[in-house]
């Protein structure tokens, strides 16, 4: 695979877009824009997508994260905001010798990465001799001749989605079962984690009175104190 | 001048052989699967720096999301490489991208959960001081 032209500025683009976005998730000071600016990370990532011709992922990546996930964070830190944004720098990252640690260990991390990625594309490139003629009508198969061109006519109709949809219940039906039944779990889970002990009495038929009255007696049910 | 201009701009559009500047001009006009790679690692390093350095919970878990998403787009890159060789099922790559998005929405409901329960009985989401199985 090499991209050219038009398709190659915009990889470069939307990769920088998303690693500036993902650098100033990591620093920004408010939560909010913390996952504002995740959202524009994703965003820009979808886009690579799409550059990659997985138009299908970077569907799902914009409906399943940019509309279920991140608005499921914000509203999370709207109920849990405490005003980070009015304090210090060090408050905001752990201390002084942990950053150093860590951003150590990342330089070393991201050194390696890069070492290998430059070791291995070379070894795929000589069991691959890329092709740069391969963008456009000689990728597509013969039968997508047949399919329907785009309301502007820049671009063809592919039968990308329906090969993933094709081969995801194929061969990995069972994993899919397996990722509902995953999703049923953490639905519930959460719903028992996050519910308050008036919704949890109520759950137990207990009484609204006999509730308030074993609260009087006993204020630390209410809030569960935690001996430190 | 002029005419290193022209030297220049013909060593950037002429094919191989070629320098070393040039073939690393020549590659940077036509990124290949190394440079999804690449920022896939760069990616992944920023939420592992996430992780390690930030004292609010709900941006740890923002960063998390952040190394999933570079893992997202190793997959992807790969899968569009598959395809290139004609590897008959080169789109797994894809459905292990949808799987991980599913693990991940997964983790984000089951992880706010948590954050909310543990704000309601700690009224904190600084993660130094949650510090409860700390002896």
């Amino acid at each position: 695979m090499i991209l050219t032209g038009w398709e190659a500025l915009f990889f470069w683009v939307f990769a920088i877009a998303a690693i500036f976005a993902g650098l100033l998730t990591v620093m920004a000071r408010n939560a909010v824009h913390s996952a504002l600016f995740l959202i524009s990370s994703l965003v820009s990532v979808a886009a690579l997508f799409v550059l990659a011709r997985a138009e299908f992922i970077a569907g799902v990546q914009i409906l399943v994260y940019v509309g279920g996930v991140m608005v499921l964070f914000l509203f999370v830190i709207m109920l849990v905001n405490v005003g980070a944004e009015e304090r210090g720098r060090d408050e905001i990252f752990n201390k002084q010798r942990q950053v150093g640690a860590s951003l150590l260990f990342c330089l070393i991390l991201v050194a390696g990465l890069l070492y290998a990625v430059n070791k291995g594309s070379v070894g795929l490139q000589r069991q691959n001799p890329p092709k740069v003629e391969e963008s456009g009508a000689a990728l597509q198969g013969p039968e997508d001749a047949t399919l329907a061109k785009s309301a502007t006519g820049t671009s063809e109709a592919t039968r990308d989605t329906e090969r993933v949809a094709g081969s995801l219940y194929r061969y990995a039906s069972l994993p899919f079962e397996i990722a509902s039944v995953l999703l049923l779990v953490a639905i519930i889970g959460s719903v028992m984690l996050a519910r308050t002990l008036k919704q949890e009495a109520s759950a137990d038929d207990v009484d609204p009175e006999v509730l308030q009255e074993e609260l009087q007696e006993h204020p630390e049910v209410g809030k569960v104190e935690v001996a430190s | 001048m002029l005419t290193h201009l022209v030297t220049i701009s013909l060593l950037l559009f002429q094919e191989a052989p070629r320098s070393n500047l040039s073939q690393m001009v020549y590659s940077a006009r036509n990124p290949d699967i190394s440079k999804f790679l690449v920022v896939g690692a760069i990616l992944f390093t920023i939420g592992v720096a996430g992780v390690l350095t930030r004292r609010n919970i709900i941006v740890i878990f923002m960063s998390i999301e952040l190394i999933l998403n570079a893992a997202n787009l190793n997959f992807i890159a790969f899968s569009r490489y598959l395809q290139g060789t004609g590897n008959v099922n080169a789109v797994s790559g894809q459905i292990f991208a949808v799987f991980v998005i599913v693990v991940a929405a997964a983790e984000a409901a089951i992880g706010l959960g948590i954050v909310i329960a543990l704000y309601r009985n700690k009224e904190t989401i600084w993660v130094d001081e949650i510090d409860l199985l700390k002896w």
